[in-house]
């Protein structure tokens, strides 16, 4: 019964971890620039619910609403002024410049709102839902319902629309994209500001249940890697694929084995990936 | 005596066979040259024969010894080098550097090495540029480098994967002039080359290749002469 | 001739410099200022070993606080639990840095570019975590405390009781030292030949006799050394270390931020991104600033932007390392030294 209530949860937890992954698997995809920074957006997007919440009392599922243009705009505009200028070099020097920026989002914030732990407390932060004897927290079923919606409206982004294509196609060969008359430019600005605004609404989403501080995004930073990778690098599947794995894993790790170890049994799982299938589960079939 | 042997060697990557079943052996002190149309193997039997790849079945013997397994910097200590097909010249540093990169093969000293490199520089007349940065030479003197810093490995085969590739007709014979004045020096050398008159001038013996198989072995004349080749690889150029 | 002329006044000048720093202590005894030269001298420390497996040899480690973390536990932890003597314990530190590298080493090195770097993440954060969740070793979260160190003797005579800031001083200009000769060593050797030709390129390198395995791990585990040496001059002057201090994330991207913005692959890179870096992270940190402009009146200590400054500025001096990374990577990708290289050139062209 616990294994089935840590499942359950692990689920639960993964939609929202698959966000984050989708968002960096998209970016990845379409510039091969592994974003270094993604955590920070995520905590930028948890601050933002944070003041939506205490300042103007919007729900912070409803503030997703907010959350997504605000984000998209802002990761549109670090595409445009940063992140275009080092698209030809050294993978090395495009994750440093992203751990800078980074580096800078959580110090900034911090600048502005001191290194304290805020807490969003709503009236359902601690309510749970019973189903079949398993107990699940309503604000995690809430946000998974969110996470699955927003899956499906991207899926169906890239699947069906010209634009998703286009960006498809950007992502399997930019070089053959840019021949076919597709303006490489502006997919990359779509897909940062696209992979910035799920970082953004995966803290929005979680910010009822989790402390908001500014280094909370580091952790989501390597958490990212970790779902992609597993997923393979650019595949969209994979990446939610990967996030529910990591979700499941923390959570029945936690269980069986112990919560502090958990984190380090994620880790390793990420370096068994690296070393037997660095293609990852879904590495083939880009996006 | 043969110093390089290849006995049935395969390549399959998933189901295809880049390679099937070739068969030939290499001379001591001759030029063997390597053609075939394009995707016919030839690379890749080169990355089978220096370690690159492990073939798939057969066996490589090289100086009596069989070298399957080996990786390639234990193959170039035996005496084995090769040059690339897409010049990979060490571009941040110089161009007696990248000589010396070669050299430090056979020793420790950094003094016997920058000798060895001048003279492997001078070899290839590339000697007065030693100072440059390697990436700031253009094509062909970049190709004379890459076998400057191969011979500066000291070896007993040279392996030349279309060292005249993208070159002139002019830089082109200076590489020809290149490859005969180190066959005088008595080193054993297999060339891939797409340059039919020049693979003509400069091999004692071809081996041809086409989808993977051998299709024919011979003297210049004998190649030239032979229907298959003239049809799978001479005949859409006629 | 004008370049030996160049280079014979380039020894001299260093030598100069050489005896203005061993010369230092007895014409300044301010403590903070010898701080901070002692922080300069470790963050000298610290790029230059970086360097050699991250600017020579071109594999971009971003877990080297886990070696910096190695000799700092292995030391403070034998000092504290079975009272080894730090000079003794050190080694164990060290050696404990040495096998991690070795077991990265074979673990990573199977992995190029980006993958490598995340590989490296990943162990550097398996070796935090394993810290913080073996408390009987490590003390886990609280960390090590030593409140005082053994004085250091040689047959009964007292060298040194550290009870100023004075030893730890030479003992840091002692490392940056030998850590930058180290470095020259490597680069004027067969080593250096062959860890540049793998960071040019490594299938080149590796078809010219080279094996990558061999000298990846070679580049790595010198690497591992000196930086674990560091890590265990850090615990000793500090006296103080936890898995945020000496083993956190954001210490491998600083130890990799010296070398870049300096400008990797040279011996003067680390030195001049120490020079940058440590002194405007120590402005910022010590409210040097804040107290200027509140002293000098040009704000009030109760206004707004006054208590502003005073409180949050000092959380905030890793700010200043993601501005200059993003500056220059954008700006001098070459690092500082390539950047003023390239403007001379300029100059003198024109």
């Amino acid at each position: 019964m616990v294994l089935v209530q840590a499942l359950v949860s692990g689920i639960l937890i993964g939609g929202v971890y698959a966000l984050i992954g989708i968002g960096l698997t998209i970016i990845f995809g379409v510039m091969r620039v592994i974003n270094f920074a993604h955590g920070e957006l995520m905590m930028i997007g948890m601050y933002l619910t944070y003041f939506l919440f205490t300042l103007l009392h919007v729900d912070p599922f409803v503030s997703v609403l907010i959350t997504i243009p605000i984000m998209f705009a802002f990761g549109a505009f670090l595409q445009k002024t940063v992140i275009n200028r080092i698209l030809g070099s050294l993978p090395q020097n495009q994750i440093l410049l992203t751990i800078g920026l980074g580096l800078i989002m959580s110090n900034t914030v911090m600048l502005a709102f001191t290194s304290d732990y805020k807490i969003l407390t709503t009236s359902y932060s601690s309510s749970s839902l019973h189903i079949a004897g398993i107990s699940v927290s309503q604000p995690l079923a809430v946000s998974f319902a969110i996470t699955v919606a927003i899956t499906a409206a991207l899926y169906w982004f890239l699947m069906k629309t010209d634009t998703g294509q286009a960006i498809r196609a950007t992502a399997q060969d930019r070089e053959a994209a840019q021949l076919m008359g597709i303006n490489v430019r502006r997919m990359s600005i779509l897909a940062f500001g696209i992979g910035a605004s799920l970082a953004g609404t995966a803290g929005a989403l979680i910010s009822p249940t989790y402390y908001v501080f500014p280094q909370v995004g580091s952790a989501f930073t390597l958490k990212a890697f970790v779902i992609t990778v597993l997923g393979g690098m650019g595949s969209v599947v994979g990446a939610t694929l990967g996030g529910i794995i990591i979700g499941v894993v923390e959570s029945v790790g936690a269980v069986t084995i112990s919560s502090d170890w958990k984190d380090v049994l994620v880790f390793a799982i990420f370096l068994v990936v690296l070393l037997v299938k660095p293609s990852g589960l879904m590495g083939k079939s880009r996006m | 005596m043969a110093i390089l042997e290849i006995h049935h060697v395969s390549k399959f990557f998933g189901g295809l066979a880049a390679n099937s079943d070739v068969s030939f052996s290499v001379e001591e002190g001759t030029i063997m040259g390597l053609i075939g149309p394009n995707g016919a193997g030839k690379t890749t039997l080169f990355n089978c024969i220096t370690g690159y790849y492990p073939p798939s079945k057969g066996e490589v013997v090289f100086d009596g010894r069989k070298m399957n397994g080996l990786d390639p910097d234990a193959v170039c200590r035996l005496g084995m080098v090769r040059t690339w097909q897409k010049v990979r010249p060490l571009t941040n540093l110089s161009v007696l550097d990248n000589v010396m990169v070669g050299a430090l093969c056979r020793t420790h000293s950094l003094k016997t090495a920058r000798r060895v490199a001048m003279d492997q520089l001078h070899v290839v007349r590339l000697a007065e540029k030693a100072g440059m940065l390697a990436g700031a030479l253009p094509i062909g003197e970049r190709k004379r480098l890459e076998v400057a810093r191969a011979l500066a490995t000291k070896p007993k085969l040279l392996l030349l994967d279309e060292v005249m590739g993208g070159l002139n007709p002019a830089e082109s014979e200076e590489i020809i002039r290149l490859i005969l004045d180190i066959r005088i020096e008595g080193l054993t050398q297999m060339v891939i080359e797409h340059d039919m008159k020049a693979i003509m001038r400069l091999s004692d013996r071809i081996v041809v290749l086409n989808s993977g198989e051998k299709l024919a072995e011979g003297n210049p004349h004998e190649i030239v002469g032979n229907p298959q080749v003239i049809e799978a690889y001479l005949g859409p150029e006629q | 001739m004008k370049s030996r002329a160049a280079s014979a006044a380039g020894t001299v000048l260093l030598l100069a410099a050489l005896a203005v720093l061993v010369a230092f202590p007895a014409f300044v005894s301010n403590p903070y200022a010898l701080h901070i030269m002692i922080l300069l001298f470790l963050a000298t420390g610290q790029g230059e070993a970086w360097n050699i497996i991250g600017g020579y040899t071109g594999q971009y480690s971003v877990g080297h606080a886990a070696y910096f973390g190695a000799g700092a536990y292995g030391t403070l932890v034998l000092l504290q639990k079975w009272n080894i003597a730090p000079w003794y314990g050190a080694w164990a530190g060290v050696a404990v840095a040495l096998l991690l590298s070795l077991l990265i080493g074979t673990i990573c090195f199977r992995l190029r570019g980006p993958y490598f770097v995340l590989a490296s993440i990943a162990v550097a954060e398996i070796v935090r975590l394993t810290v913080l969740n073996v408390p009987s070793v490590t003390n886990g979260a609280e960390g090590v405390l030593i409140s005082d160190l053994p004085p250091f003797t040689i047959g009964g005579w007292v060298v040194t009781d550290f009870s100023t800031k004075v030893p730890f001083y030479y003992i840091a200009l002692a490392l940056a030292i030998v850590t930058v000769l180290a470095t020259w060593a490597v680069q004027n050797s067969k080593l250096g030949y062959y860890f540049q030709a793998i960071r040019e390129d490594q299938d080149a390198a590796h078809s010219l006799g080279i094996s990558l395995n061999f000298y990846k791990n070679a580049a790595l585990l010198i690497s591992a050394f000196f930086t674990a040496l560091a890590g265990v001059f850090y615990a000793l002057y500090v006296r103080f270390i936890d898995p945020t201090t000496v083993l956190p994330l954001d210490l491998s991207v600083q130890i990799v931020l010296i070398a870049i913005i300096g400008g990797i692959g040279t011996i003067y890179g680390p030195m001049i991104g120490a020079l940058v870096l440590i002194p405007l992270s120590e402005v910022l940190r010590s409210n040097v600033i804040a107290d200027l402009l509140i002293k000098s009146g040009l704000v009030g200590v109760d206004s707004g932007l006054g208590i502003f400054l005073k409180g949050r500025l000092a959380q905030a001096h890793v700010l200043i390392y993601g501005i200059l990374v993003v500056v220059v990577i954008l700006f001098m990708p070459q690092g500082v030294l390539g950047f003023v290289r390239k403007l001379a050139s300029r100059k003198e062209q024109g």
